[in-house]
């Protein structure tokens, strides 16, 4: 069967945003018949392969074929007058539309140039009966559940009578039952004739399910095989180890002071009920897939988001912080993600945004002390290397060095808590390296840095602690040689693995 | 309840569909008109029912030209030029060798054209639809007052009595534009502008046109609001460059009395025409309660804070308990 020629392909595709590479010349090829499994890490690149091959985007260079011709322009309208449709992740539904409406958009059949509604109903309901969709078809798909839209959006794909069939994460927010529902349709195209690619966090759907698998890293592909004989933990090795080089400052002895935060019975967010605590000196990673807690773990600890635990000392101090004010008198403070939107004002110049944190502080009768800041903007300067004019806006600067400066306008605070939210997203290779020797500084200083990452090899080597999150509760906790990527990886995903302490 | 999704015809069900959350709206425009009715018996004659709806259908066009890219997830704040241009131009063709025919041929084809350019603008440029519209507005009006400096120009007086004088003529108008509006929201086109309004990316994605439906929503709503300037050319008998000015702002708040929201892809027409309507009766109200201009801008004003408040208030309301 394999040896049919292939419906879809793409032939050795590179693709940038802003410079900076996401796919670095892949090779996949859809059979007809086959369920073929993508998969690969946060950031690894597989939405952006999808949106390729789907015509939401175009190569920068190599091609996509269709039934082996290479197509010049791609557009999703040619994407689906080719036979191909995708089940986004992210929805691709009208919120005020009918459920009929919404799965016939793109692809509505006409009489005399109107939408002909009578055809669409025939349409609709066959392919909702194939989902298990028992709604009025005229339900607004604003009523609906996320799982109930999320069958929505295959039934939309399933109503274009697709040659392929991409789904993304299309069981991440389904009940069991219906995922039951999608792996009885999904087997139902494959014989068939369908070519299906199918993209999951879920080790054991691509198991039941998948038949050849493609692994992404870095984006690159590391594995094209055929899934028989591979089971949880050899997928897992598919996807981790890659050379880290000297690009991790080396571990101190581990010798963590006194107690920064506790909490017992932690929530907020999407976390639920999670024990953490953390000690001066010591770094500690927050692992696991997207929207895990991460982000909401370290809010609450800010007092950004309503946070409540049963026991809690920060700081010495018992409770959690009320707000952000109070948790940046105690010694926290927080390092966003979006260093664009949350962390720094971009037209504004380097200078300004280092001092803007310290501006209360250094002022004298009420006004700016410019002798004063400009000492501190020199000294901060330096201590991050950030080399030439501070009177340059921040926009001019590159990824890796806006997110120093997103780093250092807390240092003249003094903190004792720095939650870091992904710090090193979209930073160049020898940036992350001078702030992994920063972050280990701080730790040596006797601070508690917190750093939630999409990165696993940085939890490795980084970090002398890794809590690992699934669904907000604590999947694992990894210290000293128990860290590896195996584990980080295996936790996240949920495989069950012996021998690993967690 | 799940009639519809074994047999039944689709298209009703979703049009009654439509009418949800638009409940209350619809009984507040009936008491108002009620109360209308109480105040001013005369609207209840043909002669009255006509003079009222005539003072209605310019702001209910505009209102349509301005929920109609408000659905898309955009806006235009260059109504009250162009409904101005189109008065002009009507005033200043109709006597010229093709005669009415050839005016309103010439506005219509200005709306269109005027629309098509900014969409076009908006969407291939990428450029924000306020601050295109904004410039838009001072261009228009500078041509407007290049074409007629001071009021003027020429209506025939069949015309306005046609449009404007004792018939129902501009509701019976009014239903042709309605009838037109749900022919074309019928079309994958017209549903690519709500869905546009709503998910761009999505919709994009779905294989709908995103740009040529922000182009054609632009185009509609430039014909729309031009032909308003039309009928207002002949309720006056005369072109008036500045006449349009208070349709701007007018026809934001109509539409969100109506219910359409900023974003896009929320709200309906039929709920904007409702509050054109509303609004119109109000300004009509507090004209003949002799309430002095300036009160009556505050009332105005008033009244659409708490539209737009009251049902976010409701829902938290609800929300909480």
């Amino acid at each position: 069967m394999t040896d049919q020629k292939p419906l879809l392909e793409a032939r050795q595709v590179f693709k940038g945003f802003f410079g900076n590479p996401v796919l670095k010349g892949v090779d996949i090829a859809l059979r007809p018949g086959r369920v073929h499994a993508l998969l690969g890490e946060n950031g690894a690149g597989k939405s952006t392969l999808i949106n390729l091959l789907s015509g939401a985007l175009q190569p920068d260079s190599g091609t996509i074929a269709v039934d082996g011709k290479p197509v010049g322009r791609f557009s999703p309208a040619a994407a689906r007058a080719a036979g191909i449709a995708v089940v986004q992740q992210e929805l691709s539904l009208t919120a005020d539309l009918s459920i009929a409406e919404n799965i016939g958009l793109g692809a509505f059949p006409r009489r005399f140039g109107l939408i002909d509604y009578a055809e669409l109903h025939r349409g609709v309901r066959e392919v909702c009966a194939m989902v298990g969709l028992t709604e009025p078809l005229d339900m607004p798909v604003a009523d609906l559940a996320l799982g109930r839209r999320q069958m929505v959006e295959i039934a939309k794909a399933l109503y274009r009578r697709p040659r392929v069939l991409i789904l993304d994460e299309p069981t991440s927010s389904l009940s069991a039952h219906e995922a039951g529902i999608l792996a009885d349709v999904i087997e139902a195209l494959r014989d068939r004739g369908t070519a299906l690619l199918y993209i999951s966090h879920r080790l054991n759907e691509v198991q039941a399910l998948c038949s050849h698998v493609t692994v992404l890293k870095d984006g690159g592909v590391t594995a094209d095989q055929s899934l028989s004989g591979i089971d949880g933990e050899g997928l897992v090795r598919l996807m981790v180890g890659r050379e880290t080089g000297d690009l991790f400052p080396p571990r101190a002895a581990a010798n963590p002071g006194v107690l920064r935060i506790g909490v017992e019975g932690f929530s907020a967010g999407l976390v639920r009920d999670i024990t953490f605590s953390g000690r001066a000196g010591e770094i500690i990673g927050i692992g696991g897939l997207v929207g895990q807690g991460q982000e909401d773990l370290l809010l609450g600890l800010y007092g950004a988001i309503p946070a409540k635990a049963v026991k809690a000392e920060v700081s010495g101090k018992p409770g959690l912080p009320a707000d952000v004010g109070a948790a940046n008198a105690a010694g926290l403070v927080y390092v966003p993600a979006d260093r664009k939107h949350e962390g720094l004002v971009l037209p504004h110049s380097i200078a300004s945004n280092l001092i803007l944190p310290s501006l209360g502080r250094l002022a004298r009768n009420g006004f700016r002390d410019r002798a004063a800041e400009t000492g501190l903007i020199a000294e901060l300067a330096k201590r991050l290397t950030i080399k030439g004019d501070v009177a340059r806006p921040v926009q001019a600067l590159s990824g890796g060095n806006q997110q120093k400066v997103a780093l250092a306008k807390w240092l003249p605070l003094d903190p004792s808590v720095l939650l870091l939210n992904d710090p090193t997203r979209g930073v160049d290779i020898e940036t992350k390296r001078e702030i992994y020797l920063m972050l280990r500084g701080f730790a040596t200083e006797g601070r508690l840095v917190i750093i939630a990452s999409s990165d696993t090899p940085e939890l490795v080597h980084l970090c002398d602690r890794v809590v690992v999150l699934r669904e907000g509760a604590v999947a694992a906790e990894l210290s000293g040689g128990a860290i590896s990527e195996e584990a980080i990886v295996g936790a996240a995903m949920g495989v069950d693995r012996k021998g690993a302490a967690a | 309840m799940s009639a519809v999704s074994s047999s039944g015809w689709l298209y009703g069900a979703i049009q009654r569909r439509r009418n949800r959350g638009l409940g209350g709206l619809y009984l507040v425009v009936a008491a108002f008109l009620i109360l209308y009715a109480v105040l001013f018996p005369g609207i209840l004659s043909v002669g009255g029912f006509s003079k009222f709806t005539q003072n209605w259908f310019p702001l209910a066009l505009v209102t349509m030209a301005q929920a109609l890219l408000m659905l898309n997830g955009g806006i235009t704040l260059a109504i009250g030029p162009l409904v101005s241009l189109g008065a002009v131009i009507a005033a200043t063709t109709m006597d010229g060798m093709f005669g009415v025919p050839g005016g309103i041929l010439a506005v219509a084809l200005t709306g269109l054209a005027i629309g098509t350019v900014i969409g076009a603008i908006v969407a291939h440029l990428r450029l924000p639809a306020i601050i295109v519209t904004l410039a838009g507005s001072f261009i228009i009006t500078g041509v407007a007052l290049i074409l007629l400096p001071r009021p003027g120009g020429f209506i025939p007086d069949w015309l306005s009595n046609t449009l404007a004088g004792h018939t129902p003529v501009a509701f019976l108008l009014l239903v042709v534009v309605l009838l037109l509006w749900k022919a074309f929201l019928a079309t994958p086109l017209g549903l690519g502008i709500y869905a546009a309004g709503d998910n761009p990316v999505g919709a994009f994605r779905s294989g709908v046109p995103v740009e040529r439906a922000k182009i054609a929503a632009f185009a509609l709503s430039g014909l729309l609001t031009a032909l308003a300037g039309l009928f207002v050319a002949a309720q006056t008998g005369s072109g008036d460059p500045v006449i349009g000015a208070p349709f701007t702002l007018n026809s934001i708040a109509a539409a969100v009395l109506g219910g359409v929201g900023f974003l896009g892809g929320k709200g309906t027409m039929r709920g904007a025409i409702c509050g054109s309507l509303l609004l119109s009766v109000m300004i009509n109200v507090m004209f003949f309660l002799g309430f002095p201009p300036v009160a009556q801008y505050v009332a105005q004003g008033l009244i659409i804070v708490g539209a737009v408040a009251v049902p976010e208030l409701l829902k938290s309301w609800r929300a909480r308990r």
